[in-house]
């Protein structure tokens, strides 16, 4: 199955740790990851999204990508906030902002939670992918031992998700190969 | 997944591996202070060229449920020659704009292989008893 999943782990060294395992699972042919991004939530609730993209127009776009990626992975109650929130997202490339309209609003995160569970509390990371995987054990079972909550949405779910726009498909925007900023010297 | 010998590599590991490194390269000239030179493209204009001829090479060895990925993946890779070919005829604003849809089809022909990859694992998968 082709699934969209978002990784939740409570600091960011641990969504690196998460990112590379999700790419050892690739490298044994245990899942197929087509990509990936790394997203973080600060304290004060300001999204942002680790990218090597420092063109201003290129970094919004990202932050476009992934912020709808996120609202597709929150179900309809996330897509619009998620799609707005994704500019400000992009411009947090390099240091965080406040953004205006998030997914940590607490009509929207009540309306998310109540769907799919899926909300990025604030001082949480997340792994964001794309992957196709034939069971869901083997990410399951290995995000979990490295304390990380998984959520997944079918590819095809989100298609047919009403407010599915082709400008927002958002695999576009992750990396299709492990990126790990300079910041993070992990490994 | 999961039944597949991951030590053994087959031409569409290596063609993912180019396309994953094409991509790389040009987002790393596209992130530079000033962005992507002409030299740089250059450079991606016969990376691009040597993954699609690896691609169209392997499309008959490759197993069906993979082949139209493939096939879709040596299209982007040759728009992604096409744009390159543009932004070296163009400057200024047009230039670094026709940088970015060259990342954009780079990103696809990338998307294409890891989703031929994909078909290739699950099929040998399904084959494999359980």
């Amino acid at each position: 199955m082709h699934n969209y999943i978002a990784v939740v782990f409570d600091d960011t060294g641990k969504a690196y740790e998460g990112l590379h395992a999700l790419w050892q699972l690739d490298d044994a042919a245990e899942v197929t990851v087509h990509g990936t991004a790394v997203v973080h939530r600060d304290a004060l609730g300001n999204f942002q999204v680790d990218t090597k993209e420092t063109h201003p127009a290129l970094a919004t776009a990202v932050g476009v990508g992934v912020g709808a990626l996120l609202g597709l992975l929150a179900g309809p109650a996330g897509a619009a906030v998620g799609a707005a929130g994704g500019a400000a997202i992009g411009a947090a490339t390099g240091g965080a902002v406040g953004i205006a309209a998030d997914l940590g609003r607490a009509d929207t995160r009540d309306q998310a939670a109540g769907e799919t569970r899926f909300v990025l509390g604030n001082g949480q990371s997340a792994v964001i992918a794309d992957v196709s995987e034939d069971w869901t054990s083997p990410i399951d079972t290995r995000m979990r031992s490295l304390g990380g909550t998984v959520y997944r949405r079918a590819k095809s779910d989100m298609e047919d998700d009403v407010w599915f726009d082709d400008y927002y498909i958002p695999n576009s925007y992750l990396y299709p190969y492990e990126y790990i900023p300079s910041s993070y010297p992990l490994w | 997944m999961g039944k597949m010998d991951p030590n053994i590599k087959d031409s569409l590991d290596h063609i993912r591996a180019a396309t994953q490194e094409l991509h790389g390269a040009i987002s790393d000239a596209a992130a530079k202070r000033g962005g992507a030179t002409k030299a740089d493209l250059e450079a991606f204009a016969q990376k691009a060229k040597a993954a699609a001829e690896s691609a169209k090479g392997s499309l008959s060895t490759q197993h069906d449920a993979a082949k139209k990925h493939v096939a879709d993946a040596v299209t982007q890779l040759e728009a992604t020659q096409k744009h390159i070919a543009e932004s070296l005829k163009s400057s200024g604003q047009a230039f670094q704009t026709s940088v970015q849809k060259v990342l954009a089809d780079a990103r696809a022909s990338a998307q294409k292989i890891s989703e031929a990859v994909a078909a290739k694992r699950s099929a040998a998968s399904a084959k494999t008893p359980k």
